[in-house]
């Protein structure tokens, strides 16, 4: 399912969000990139239904965002915090069956389908076997990746990934995109994602969407619209793209 | 270790009924079992209700069933609201009286006992200030950026206004209404019969069932707001909901039984250290442990001297020294 977007603005004090018109393919992965500030993670909650946007600005296929329920809204569209502060100490597999909360009605509890949802999504995320393990002694790798299949078990055709690879180190930061990139090649997944890491961005993404100052600066396939030029007017200093063995690195 | 696990519930889950039978035992005066049995069955076997000594029924039935069922009740209501609550609020130290419910009925059960006179039942003015307390706090906090916060600050606030205002009663009391209130304050099971049942127990086992049927959705509301609306869940609605639920059994037990302090905090607690985090066990185990503890701390109440100690002193001493306990033994992650 694709996303539209047409004529948000979003406003809080010092900073306002500008986007007249922005379309997100669907069955593709889209990284949102640009310097802190400019609007990445904004952007993505106003999409995610998190923060309130006007009615008729961001459509998900034929819909507008703000007349779906919220509960509606949970089976289009899944949201992967960056974070999970835990005040409780759940299980993994007790965590990733509150993926399913969409399809319990308020008085009911999770169905032993439910569990099994949950159980092969552990197994797709390469975390088989630890389901009995209590969230808070995982790794912030793993954690990452149990975040992420808890999106996965709400069985949203949509998944939006709020910076899912700061604080990791290179093993674990592949190991989520590779994560990200099998949603989309594997479960035909619409994936959008906010990365810092350019040369990640580049190798992952099918589009890349540049903010700048609350703006996009450029919409496309990274080979197509990423240029020196454009990358030194978002980060504000000297940036260099280089090919090497078909792949491209960006050096400052 | 797995049999371990299955055991502890088990027990937890029968322990109501076998304190039950023992609390019935209890008492200055001696019933042997067999004619509690007998007892406890003579509406159903007339022969029986014959041949029973005089007292027996009016020990049991008129002082201590009233008197079990109520500790058990209460026990159950302030557990299983002190869970609800700490899975709202996302903090496994929230209490059942954060939302200044205890100030506010006791000062409700104060303004009753000082001007009505004890023998206008402080129930009624207790179970209406404590309501009046809550909807204060959430009016007040209702328009801050962050509610959880502000919530529990209002709580704190509103709390020590209500407390103020009983100051302010209990300095024009007169010594004999105050020894009521007092003895009120401190949580007893003793004074409350089966017309005070009667009006607290529907309110008490109707809110506990649903929470109990809430269990699993709570596990959704105890994560970040932002992670519970991106599951799909109507925050204001559902908070407004159990925060109802939780208030209204809690002012319905406070109102007949006292403030009976530590109970919802310990309980949930000790339960999380056995059987892990998941509400969907947590709160039924809450209910049945939290009955049977306040029941235990009543038989030890009223059977440790010739007189009565109120209970709520009891849950207090026990409670505190084992919640340090248990401070101390859990990891630096919570429970």
């Amino acid at each position: 399912m694709n996303i539209r977007v047409h004529g948000l603005a979003f406003t809080r004090p010092g900073f306002v969000l500008s986007v007249p018109d922005l379309e997100f393919a669907g069955g593709r992965l889209t990284a949102l990139v640009g310097p802190n500030g400019a609007g990445k993670t904004t952007l993505l909650k106003c999409l995610a239904g998190l923060l309130p946007v006007s009615r008729r600005t961001i459509f998900m296929g034929e819909r507008d965002l703000a007349a779906i329920p919220d509960g509606e809204r949970a089976r289009l569209l899944a949201f992967v915090p960056q974070e999970h502060a835990a005040a409780f100490n759940y299980a993994v597999r007790e965590f990733l069956l509150l993926g399913r909360a969409p399809y319990v009605s308020l008085f009911s509890m999770p169905s032993p389908g439910d569990a099994a949802r949950a159980e092969e999504t552990l197994a797709f995320v390469g975390l088989s076997g630890r389901g009995g393990r209590a969230y808070q002694q995982m790794s912030s790798g793993e954690r990452r990746l149990v975040l992420i299949a808890r999106a996965l078990v709400q069985d949203a055709g949509i998944l939006v990934l709020d910076e899912p690879t700061t604080f990791l180190d290179p093993k674990h930061e592949t190991s989520v995109l590779d994560l990200a990139r099998r949603l989309v090649d594997e479960r035909g997944k619409t994936v959008l994602v906010t990365l810092h890491n350019l040369d990640m961005a580049v190798r992952y993404a099918d589009d890349l969407v540049c903010l700048k100052d609350g703006t996009v600066a450029a919409h496309g396939a990274p080979g197509a619209i990423l240029t020196e030029p454009l990358l030194e007017s978002m980060y504000e200093i000297p940036m260099r793209i280089l090919h090497h063995e078909g792949r491209t690195f960006i050096v400052r | 270790m797995a049999a371990k696990k299955s055991l502890l519930p088990a027990l937890i889950y029968s322990s109501p009924f076998l304190l039950f039978v023992i609390s019935l035992y209890l008492g200055t005066y001696r019933i042997p079992l067999s004619g509690l049995f007998k007892t406890l069955l003579s509406p159903l076997v007339p022969a029986w209700k014959a041949a029973l000594p005089e007292g027996y029924a009016a020990i049991v039935f008129g002082v201590r069933l009233p008197r079990l069922i109520l500790a058990l009740t209460v026990g159950a209501a302030l557990s299983v609201s002190g869970a609800a609550l700490q899975a709202l609020f996302k903090n496994p130290l929230v209490n059942e009286y954060i939302l200044g419910l205890s100030s506010g009925a006791g000062f409700g059960a104060s303004l009753s006992l000082v001007f009505l006179g004890p023998a206008f039942p402080p129930q009624v003015s207790a179970f209406l200030f404590a309501i009046v307390a809550v909807l204060l706090v959430l009016s007040i906090s209702s328009r801050s950026e962050s509610p959880i916060v502000s919530l529990l600050l209002t709580g704190v606030i509103v709390s020590a206004f209500f407390t103020a205002l009983l100051s302010l009663v209990e300095f024009f009391a007169s010594p004999y209404s105050l020894q009521a209130l007092f003895n009120w304050l401190m949580g007893n099971l003793a004074r409350p019969g089966w017309k005070d049942l009667a009006v607290s127990l529907p309110f008490v086992l109707g809110g506990v069932a649903v929470l109990i049927l809430l269990r699993w959705r709570l596990n959704v509301l105890s994560l970040s707001d932002e992670e519970a609306r991106s599951l799909g869940v109507n925050l204001r609605r559902e908070k407004f909901l159990v925060i109802a639920l939780a208030t209204l059994i809690t002012a319905a037990a406070t109102a007949v039984a006292g403030i009976i302090g530590w109970i919802g905090l310990i309980v949930p607690h000790l339960v999380r250290m056995i059987t892990g985090a998941d509400n969907r066990r947590v709160v039924p185990l809450s209910a049945a442990l939290g009955a049977s503890f306040l029941l235990l701390a009543d038989d030890i109440a009223r059977s440790l001297a010739s007189f009565e100690v109120p209970v709520g002193i009891f849950t207090s001493i026990i409670g505190i020294p084992l919640f340090i306990l248990l401070l101390r033994k859990s990891t630096k992650v919570w429970l």
